[in-house]
């Protein structure tokens, strides 16, 4: 545990430019403090509109913050001018958005190699990636169809890889398994803490579902309803390696849910 | 992972032969209509008198005795060159500008009244103009040809650089997507049915605008075997003339399909459907 947070976010604000001006009620984010350990896997839980996406959106620098720093290994970026914007910081923050955002023109293999082909580094070693990645997560058979022709779940997990695929040291997700059923979601999640377990990389997840952020999580953080502030923070005391399934079973579950379902309102 | 297998891959077999009954039935009709067409063209014929609508069958023999001696050849093959360069011609700036205007909204703002004059403007009144300009030669076709389909291509090429959608846009930054990588995979992709869609309208305006410009002034090309055979009184000349003038938007018309279908695989069908009922 390094004392250095690898991100820091700092007293961050973010209003929308509202159509009819009125300005106090339109803080999404009002100073929002917290920091991510590298290596860590944060969880962050809130409620539907409480800002988790504006909130990541700002960490990836695709949207200016109203106020405040976000801290990216100690450097701080200059994110309150949409002009000096940096998205994904060179490629080290990578992001897997709410919406799959797959390219309609591009079929699954294509649009899971994107990254790779912009960033230059398609050869051997990354394709044999890309294609285990794809069969890893049930889509072997599916690299030529178009987005349009899988299902909402498939675009999921075919966006889901698209940024394994280039292995960004930061990762943020929104929501990712959101759309997927009970069996399908319970072996990405297995996946995705091995791929986590192996690689060390810093997560941070974002999720509606309290059972989801305790089984993931190093940490949970819960955000109260619009102006998003921490509304209470919980380390996750559960040892790794943990078993999804069964995690429910485990004593310190039970306690756990109950303290963060009290806060998540 | 067994549970993920069973998605929908490809649609079953038996839609493919379900389509193929549906292609058969909408060819048998179309060759309903058409004889339908000749039984009114040749009633008229008979009604009015040869001398005013030549009849079918003649009209017919006569085509098919230009094929064989090549007039009609000689003739359809000028109208194409000036309907095909003209349409090259005007559709490439018309496709290039609205990306090259796409960083620089104040220029496309200047413009704009401008667009939506040329656009608006009766382009045939140029014809004259042109001739003036560019001779009687194939030279004063291919203009008009090509700034009729220039301003047509142009609205719907602009259109398809301004329904970018910019989520994708970020993620393809986040991905480390640079400007030249953002037009290239995102931007350029995303007009391209946009273009076709103006690339459709703009092809039929091509071959009528250098048909009309010939029947203005020219010495050869469908448009004057038009003018000629209307001058000598020869309605069954006028009728050749014009068939060719049809085959030729056919055959453009599935070469534009054909282009459609290789570059837009990736479109859901009834998007497609509906494209090209429009
Ligand atoms: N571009 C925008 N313009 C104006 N308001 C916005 C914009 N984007 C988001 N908001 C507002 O910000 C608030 C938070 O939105 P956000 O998408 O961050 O919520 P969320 O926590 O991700 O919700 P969910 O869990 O439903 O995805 C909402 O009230 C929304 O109306
Ligand atoms: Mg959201």
């Amino acid at each position: 545990m390094s004392a250095q947070p690898l991100l820091e976010v700092r007293d961050l604000s973010k209003r929308f430019a509202s159509r009819e001006s009125r300005d106090a009620s339109l803080w999404v984010i009002k100073d929002l403090s917290f920091s991510v350990r590298d290596g860590e896997f944060l969880t962050i839980i809130g409620p539907s509109g409480s800002g988790k996406t504006t909130l990541l959106n700002m960490i990836a620098q695709i949207d200016a913050a109203s106020g405040g720093e976000v801290r990216f290994k100690s450097e701080s970026a200059p994110i309150n001018d949409p002009k000096s914007l940096n998205p994904g910081l060179s490629c080290r923050i990578g992001y897997v958005t709410q919406e799959d955002n797959l390219l309609p023109w591009r079929t699954t293999l294509q649009n899971v190699l994107f990254p790779l082909t912009v960033q230059g580094r398609l050869n051997d070693e990354t394709r044999a990636r890309a294609a285990e990645l794809i069969r890893h997560v049930g889509l072997a058979g599916f690299e030529n169809h178009y987005p349009h022709e899988l299902s909402g779940g498939m675009r999921k997990r075919a966006s889901l890889i698209r940024t394994l695929v280039y292995d960004p040291p930061v990762i943020l997700m929104d929501e990712p398994f959101g759309a997927l059923d009970a069996q399908t979601r319970a072996v990405l999640q297995e996946d995705l803490l091995r791929l986590w377990e192996m690689g060390r990389k810093t997560i941070v997840f974002v999720t509606h579902d309290i059972g989801e952020a305790i089984a993931l999580g190093d940490r949970t953080l819960v955000l109260s309803r619009a102006p998003a502030k921490v509304a209470g923070e919980h380390q996750i005391t559960i040892p790794r390696p943990r078993d999804i399934r069964g995690i429910m079973s485990h004593p310190d579950f039970g306690p756990l849910y109950q303290r963060i379902r009290a806060q998540v309102q | 992972m067994a549970s993920l297998e069973h998605s929908p891959a490809s649609p079953p077999a038996a839609s493919d032969s379900g389509r193929l009954l549906d292609r058969l039935r909408s060819r048998s009709d179309q060759v309903i209509v058409l004889v339908l067409l000749f039984a009114i063209w040749q009633a008229l014929s008979l009604w009015l008198g040869e001398y005013w609508v030549g009849s079918p069958w003649l009209v017919v023999t006569r085509f098919y005795a230009g094929l064989v001696d090549g007039s009609v050849l000689y003739h359809a093959y000028y109208t194409f060159a000036e309907a095909v360069i003209g349409f090259v011609l005007g559709a490439i700036p018309a496709v290039l500008l609205p990306f090259a205007l796409r960083r620089l909204p104040i220029v496309t703002a200047v413009l704009d009244p401008f667009m939506v004059g040329g656009y608006g403007a009766p382009k045939l009144a140029l014809a004259p103009l042109f001739i003036l300009w560019f001779g009687i030669g194939i030279e004063s076709k291919i203009a008009l040809v090509a700034i009729t389909v220039f301003f047509i291509v142009y609205f719907s090429a602009l259109a398809g650089v301004r329904a970018l959608d910019t989520r994708l846009v970020q993620m393809a930054q986040v991905a480390g997507a640079n400007e030249r990588d953002v037009a290239r995979h995102i931007i350029f992709p995303g007009a391209v049915p946009y273009v076709f869609t103006g690339l459709r309208i703009a092809m039929p305006y091509s071959i009528g605008g250098a048909v009309v410009a010939e029947i203005i002034s020219a010495n050869r090309g469908l448009g004057y075997l038009v003018q000629l055979s209307a001058m000598n009184f020869d309605t069954t000349g006028v009728f050749v003339a014009l068939i060719a003038v049809t085959l030729i938007v056919f055959i453009c018309n599935g070469a534009v399909d054909f282009a459609e279908r290789r570059l837009l695989r990736w479109r859901p069908a009834s998007d497609a459907k509906l494209q090209a009922s429009v």
